[in-house]
């Protein structure tokens, strides 16, 4: 890792700061003395109230085998071409992670908007003299389009949709499973614009025998040609309704789409999780047969069972049939108070968190201030659409000193519930239990 | 009598000295303050700027790399010259300490499934050095 050293004379700067705390201390102390022995004040005043700062210790470089306790994943906080300071996980290929408090708002900046690519060799540049989106395989007329011919040849769609890697939150399983270790972040909200799926799908002319479209982007492997290794390709079937509010965007929170979420464009798929909304989007191949390629037939697939749930012994007797995953099921976060720092018994503060739900608008929103014992209703922020992260917000005094619990509980429009236990499966996909924060109470006198 | 005034006043002084002593050191008394660190968690630096013309590129510039320290022991050249064709070795240092069969098993989908071509003598090289560092059992932090 490239760090710079720390420059001028450490030991001095050390000696001042010592000298400076040890004289406060000394102060202190005999002002207590004076105070107690000749002005009769109360000694509870004094230092020995004061309480130490915190500790200087960093987070772990890794977390299990039980569950990862912190909210993002441990991994160092690091500086890529146009985007915020964000988690490192890997850095070839680049997968970045959102700190916690850029889900105060509805939208994520798209300098800190999550970030992972599943090979090596992704674009560091794109020569839009020459690149263009192909559509091609069982179509009565193979088209290739250039971004402007995108911008301008198709009337502008704009969508809010949260984009959430399949793989969020994994971290929090137990058993622990191999892959992406990522904390709550690897999800964002942005306001995509581009043109539909379907007018450019219509433009190209499927052939009738067709069943699937197949999608991929400008990242390439090293691994051998003909495995996951090498390509990445996802589909959806042609009678798949998602295909109706599929875009392929060019712009991401109006501005052109940073490098590393997908430039020149990205497909979005919204509901869906983000496996779908591949980046760099150049070739859209229409099929006539099953896709078998590693990224369908073996990675990103969920027991077919409620919420994908399994056991490691299911597994392992081989008793798991599975199928792609698809929709993001119901989630809602705690963004703030986020444990960080202490809360003042007596003073009011607000409780901000974010929810959605891959299956339609969160349109309700509980919060217990008890470990989920007791709810009552928060209130809702601005709908920005049902495929979008809905704010939410509810107005607290903590009552007296204390530990408390925060839970946050939400519900979609089809009446789906967040339930208030984990999920397992090998691939670890799908979590969206009930999530906590514990915040410390302190006296306010 | 102007000796007399004069020593009250100089007494008179002394005290309210005093008196904004303690009172200043109630005040200090009541949060910490001066609390720095050498200890850091080290610092990034910034990368220069592309330099862009008015041409169709669109480009970004190179992406930093942060190759992790393996745990030092037989294996880790064969971990850092096999394992690194397709990605960097900190797809092995994020892991959480896995069970001895699980890096067996990460093995075996490299060289079955995703086709990287590990000599079958190497193999139980780098299985072992993964479970002899990276297991449930072995793992330090």
């Amino acid at each position: 890792m490239t760090l710079s050293q720390p420059t001028g004379k450490p030991i001095q700067a050390e000696l001042r700061g010592m000298s400076r705390r040890k004289l406060l201390r000394a102060a202190t102390i005999a002002a207590g003395a004076v105070a107690v022995g000749g002005l009769g004040g109360p000694t509870n005043l004094f230092a020995q109230q004061s309480e130490v700062p915190g500790d200087e210790k960093l987070l772990p470089s890794f977390t299990g085998p039980s569950q990862n306790p912190y909210w993002n994943s441990v991994g160092p906080v690091v500086q890529y071409p146009q985007k915020a300071a964000l988690v490192l996980l890997t850095d070839r290929p680049v997968q970045l992670e959102t700190p916690r408090h850029y889900f105060e708002s509805a939208f994520t900046p798209n300098e800190a908007f999550y970030v992972r690519w599943h090979l090596d060799e992704i674009p560091n540049s794109v020569d839009l003299a020459t690149w263009r989106l192909s559509i091609e395989g069982a179509v009565d007329r193979p088209l290739k389009f250039s971004m402007s011919d995108l911008s301008s040849k198709f009337k502008p769609v704009s969508v809010a949709a949260v984009n959430q890697c399949s793989g969020n939150s994994r971290s929090k399983f137990q058993p622990r499973v191999p892959g992406g270790q990522w904390g709550h972040g690897a999800m964002g909200n942005a306001k995509w614009t581009g043109a539909p799926l379907r007018e450019l799908l219509e433009a190209a002319k499927i052939k009738p025998d067709a069943l699937l479209v197949q999608f991929q982007g400008l990242d390439q492997g090293k691994g051998p040609e003909g495995h996951g290794s090498h390509e990445f390709l996802k589909s959806l079937d042609l009678k798949n309704p998602v295909l109706d509010d599929c875009l392929v965007a060019y712009a991401m929170n109006d501005q052109p789409l940073p490098m590393l979420n997908g430039f020149p464009v990205r497909l979005i798929v919204p509901g869906y999780f983000a496996t779908y909304w591949m980046k760099g989007l150049s070739w859209i191949r229409v099929l006539d047969k099953p896709d078998e390629n590693f990224w369908m037939k073996t990675g990103y697939r969920v027991p077919d069972t409620p919420r994908g749930n399994t056991t490691p012994d299911d597994v392992k007797a081989g008793n798991v049939r599975t199928v792609p995953i698809s929709r993001m099921p119901v989630r809602s976060f705690i963004v703030s108070p986020d444990g960080a720092a202490k809360l003042v018994a007596q003073l009011p503060l607000t409780i901000r968190g974010i929810a959605f739900s891959g299956y339609g608008p969160v349109n309700k929103m509980d919060i217990s201030l008890d470990d989920g014992k007791s709810w009552t209703a928060a209130e809702l922020g601005e709908d920005h659409g049902p495929y979008s992260f809905r704010t939410w917000t509810h107005r607290w005094t903590p009552p007296k000193p204390g530990r408390y619990v925060l839970a946050a509980r939400a519900t979609d429009g089809k009446g789906n519930v967040q339930p208030d236990d984990g999920v397992w499966n090998p691939g670890g996909y799908l979590w969206n239990r009930i999530e906590r924060q514990e915040v410390v109470v302190g006296r306010s006198s | 009598m102007r000796a007399q005034v004069k020593r009250t006043t100089i007494w008179f002084i002394a005290f309210l000295v005093a008196l904004a002593a303690v009172a200043g050191s109630l005040v200090y008394a009541q949060f910490d303050a001066g609390y720095y660190s050498e200890r850091n968690p080290g610092a990034i630096a910034q990368p220069a700027p592309r330099k862009e013309t008015d041409g169709a590129i669109y480009g970004v510039t190179a992406y930093p790399l942060y190759p992790p320290e393996l745990a030092a022991g037989p294996g880790r050249e064969e971990v850092e010259s096999y394992c690194s064709t397709c990605h960097s070795t900190r797809y092995i240092t994020m892991q959480p300490p896995l069970p001895p069969e699980t890096w067996t098993a990460e093995v075996n989908k490299m060289v079955k499934v995703m086709g990287q071509p590990i000599p079958e003598d190497v193999q139980p090289v780098i299985i072992k050095y993964l479970q002899m560092h990276y297991a449930v059992e072995t793992r330090k932090p």
